[in-house]
């Protein structure tokens, strides 16, 4: 079992951990001859499959893998890996390889400086005494090489223990619709959830009797003894419009986002008829102000703020709704926009009232 | 009776702040020592491998100092010997009063801080002031409580290193900014014109948490990035990467240059600096394998993992009174007489019987590869406990210097337990120098050499105890 690449793209790469890490620690990777498979399955929560074409990240040329299974699964934890590509940062050169001591398998980084970030240049000037000036020009002048090893310990997984994993089926979504920027989904999402989970800890009983209308009193709590966290309304219609909604007891806040794009299905896949048949379709069908063509989901503020954070990479988000039971995110990094290269796909589970 | 008062400008208080936040990585508490021409601030980690002192010169540091010591026929504060006065504070409580007081462009910025301190046993409540003079006539006032304390320094003899760099604490930051946050030592060795740091934890693992496994980090650096660079090539040393990540933080914030000096794994290391008429200085215990005939230095080479096997994990408390035998050195001489522990000063345990050590008895100290516990209290050698030969002091002693003093001179209040000695066979006089108790009559409970025939077996703290008691 032999792996061994040199790194590019190296900023990409760790955006890339980055996200993953937030959603889980433990990350499972696959490496192929063509792509890099990472897919982190947490207990609780969305679980993401991402799929990187090898030279998105790695340097094609150096790219070397042997193994028997013409793959190789790494059990990884992620958010390490992200830490020690924090070194790569301005290298000149940056290797990843698959490595062993002590019968223990690492995935060794080896990064190469040539030069420091800046503040390198103040080195020696002061405390310097005056009988180093030489030195301390000599060492201006130079280009000064620092090596960084990152050693990080992962679990080789054999074939046969990752078998039986499988990205889930769903079924064909209602709705699917382009997100809007992430950065503001995800200030808004996040000031939804907190104006709500505020609101919750604040309220008092006195309060509680003054919002006469609003009969949901028995319910909310019940929903905040169940748990706690506030969930967000996220929908969406096949007009281009998407709406996200926070209530609680106390209150009802609303954004709705309107002339987004409804990407058509890509037709080599499936034939005239059966694009007709597609659920997406009918709720096509239903006008723009009918609210039977809105698919909508019920998701945790917290975990949908994760998800968001893959908006680093500021990716293309394709967002496919099955109504009342998931949300489906497909998210495409930036240069692969026209095939399904760089893509990680985010399954968000529904939660029912 | 004893008055110390002083005032700061905010300059000063800032780098007072910065000191203080400093030493509050070390320990809770920090020692306070005033001396008619300086203050010394230090702390000792609660492990005692790391003891950080701030000395603040009176010129240029302070706006105004004056301390006086009057002394009564009957010296009832324990924490006034000779002319000093020492005593502790929580640093939390410290750190408050200090806490974002300056470079506020308000109109009641400080000014001008004053502290005050009285302490007369007729008193019934002897507090610190801290007096916060700002603008439009504000005076903001703080009254701390103290404690008394025995000051323990450690000892490092400069003179003796034999390894020493000089670093800008910005070129350490860079380094140290690669290493995982949750990396608890630092390795240290130098291989052809390259230092190499290594950051690396010791901890006993699972079998099945690989992934929790840490993350081993090394950086490889130019020589010639030191300022001046004159160590041992291939010699691993081992801090923790703790206290030196509170050094150089603290370096960086003062702009002062980091002298590192050492002589051998299992000796202290220090990290020195002097910024703004105050001199810095951590005294930090190391760890490693001691070249000898076990560990040749040339098989250490290409193997960056061998700090976390040379290192075994850290010895927790109740491992600690196991006997030398179980170490992992498989050449090991036998163990010297008797179990130890190697915490001494803290404890409760009973009186340790110690052979006689005859240099003829003692186990070749090059030959060791122990583990540290205690930066005072090394745990490789029994002759600790002899007293301290004066005139000729061994290699890099460790060891207590309970008067506050750096040399040891024939005050009857100087004690001291020679923590560590001789390691160096070069020196062939060092192996002659066998213990002496030239102060013995000064050390009350300790009995003569000549009845018992063994080391001192008093613990400092009991000693430190009769003081307090008298």
């Amino acid at each position: 079992m032999r792996f061994r690449t040199q790194l590019k793209n190296t900023r990409t790469f760790s955006k890339l951990t980055a996200s993953l890490s937030s959603l889980g620690k433990v990350c499972w990777m696959r490496l192929e001859h063509d792509v890099v498979r990472f897919t982190i399955i947490p207990d609780q929560g969305t679980q993401v499959w991402a799929q990187i074409p090898v030279d998105t990240i790695f340097d094609e040329d150096s790219y070397q893998i042997e193994s028997n299974s013409d793959a190789i699964n790494i059990e990884i934890n992620v958010s390490v890996l992200t830490r020690a590509l924090r070194s790569t940062f301005g290298a000149s050169s940056s290797q990843l390889r698959l490595t062993k001591k002590d019968k223990m398998p690492l995935l060794a980084l080896t990064v190469l400086t040539t030069e420091w970030t800046e503040g390198n240049m103040a080195l020696a000037t002061d405390g310097a005494e005056p009988g180093q000036g030489d030195v301390t020009g000599d060492r201006r002048a130079r280009e000064r090489e620092t090596w960084i090893t990152q050693e990080i310990p992962i679990k080789i997984l054999h074939e046969s223990a990752v078998e039986g994993l499988h990205e889930p089926h769903c079924p064909d979504p209602d709705v699917h619709i382009i997100l809007p920027g992430l950065a503001q989904l995800k200030s808004i999402s996040d000031r939804f959830t907190n104006l709500a989970s505020t609101d919750s800890k604040n309220r008092q009983p006195g309060i509680m009797a003054s919002d006469g209308p609003n009969a949901s009193a028995g319910a909310g709590a019940t929903a905040l003894s169940a748990n706690t966290a506030p969930k967000l309304e996220l929908s969406a219609n096949m007009h281009g419009k998407l709406r996200l909604v926070i209530a609680t007891d106390e209150l009802r806040i609303a954004s709705v986002w309107s002339g987004l794009v409804n990407p058509p299905l890509d037709p080599a896949h499936i034939s005239q008829e059966q694009y007709s048949q597609l659920p997406s379709e009918r709720m096509r069908g239903v006008g723009d102000d009918d609210e039977s063509g809105w698919a909508k989901v019920r998701i945790d503020g917290k975990d949908w703020s994760r998800v968001l954070s893959v908006g680093r990479l500021s990716p293309k988000v394709v967002a496919c709704f099955i109504n009342e039971m998931a949300l489906v995110l497909y998210v495409y990094l930036p240069g692969s926009w026209n095939g399904e290269e760089s893509c990680l796909t985010y399954y968000i589970n529904s939660f029912t009232t | 009776m004893s008055s110390l008062t002083l005032s700061l400008a905010p300059p000063a208080l800032v780098r007072l702040h910065d000191v203080l936040i400093c030493l509050s990585k070390f320990s809770d508490t920090v020692a306070i020592e005033a001396e008619h021409d300086l203050l010394r601030l230090s702390a000792l980690n609660s492990t005692k491998t790391a003891f950080a002192s701030f000395v603040c010169e009176r010129e240029p540091f302070f706006e105004a100092y004056s301390f006086n010591v009057r002394r009564d026929i009957r010296s009832s504060s324990s924490s006034t010997a000779g002319d000093r006065f020492y005593c502790q504070i929580l640093l939390k409580a410290l750190l408050s009063v200090f806490r974002g007081r300056v470079d506020r462009n308000k109109d009641t910025a400080v000014e001008r801080c004053d502290m005050e301190l009285h302490e007369d046993p007729q008193e019934t409540e002897c507090r610190l002031t801290v007096k916060m003079i700002c603008g439009l006539g504000v005076i903001k006032s703080y009254k701390l409580t103290y404690e008394p304390a025995s000051i323990q320094h450690a000892v490092f003899d400069r003179s003796r290193a034999t390894n020493q760099w000089i670093a800008d604490p910005r070129f350490l930051r860079q380094i140290i900014d690669h290493f995982s946050l949750s990396a608890e030592q630092l390795d240290m060795y130098s291989d052809s014109g390259k230092a190499v740091f290594t950051s690396f934890t010791t901890k006993i693992m699972e079998g099945k948490e690989v992934l929790k496994y840490p993350v081993h980090t090394s950086v490889a650096a130019d020589k010639r990035d030191f300022e001046e660079i004159l160590i041992e090539d291939n010699m691993h040393i081992a801090i923790n990467l703790k206290d030196f990540k509170a050094v150089v933080a603290h370096a960086e914030t003062a702009n002062a240059t980091v002298t590192a000096r050492y002589t051998q794994p299992c000796k202290p290391l220090q990290l020195a600096y002097d910024f703004e008429g105050v001199n810095a200085e951590f005294t930090i215990m190391t760890r490693g394998e001691v070249e000898g005939e076990t560990a040749p230095a040339s098989s250490r080479v290409g193997m960056p993992q061998l700090s976390q096997r040379q290192t075994p994990a850290p010895i927790s408390v109740s491992r600690i009174n196991t006997p030398r035998g179980v170490t992992p050195s498989t050449q090991m001489p036998p163990p010297p007489p008797r179990s130890r522990p190697i915490r001494p000063l803290n404890g409760s345990s009973t009186q340790e019987h110690l052979a006689p050590t005859a240099a003829s008895d003692r186990p070749s100290a090059s030959s060791v590869s122990m583990d540290y516990d205690s930066l005072f209290v090394p745990a490789d050698d029994d002759r600790q406990w002899d007293e301290m030969e004066e005139q000729e002091e061994p290699q890099d002693i460790l060891g207590w210097d309970a008067s506050g003093r750096q040399v040891c001179d024939s005050s009857g209040s100087v004690q001291r337990l020679a923590a560590d000695k001789i390691q160096d066979n070069s020196e062939p006089t060092l192996q002659e120098a066998e213990p002496d108790f030239p102060k013995m009559a000064d050390m009350r409970r300790r009995p003569p050499k000549d009845e018992m025939g063994v080391p001192p077996t008093q613990r400092m703290s009991q000693v430190r105890g009769l003081g307090l008691f008298d």
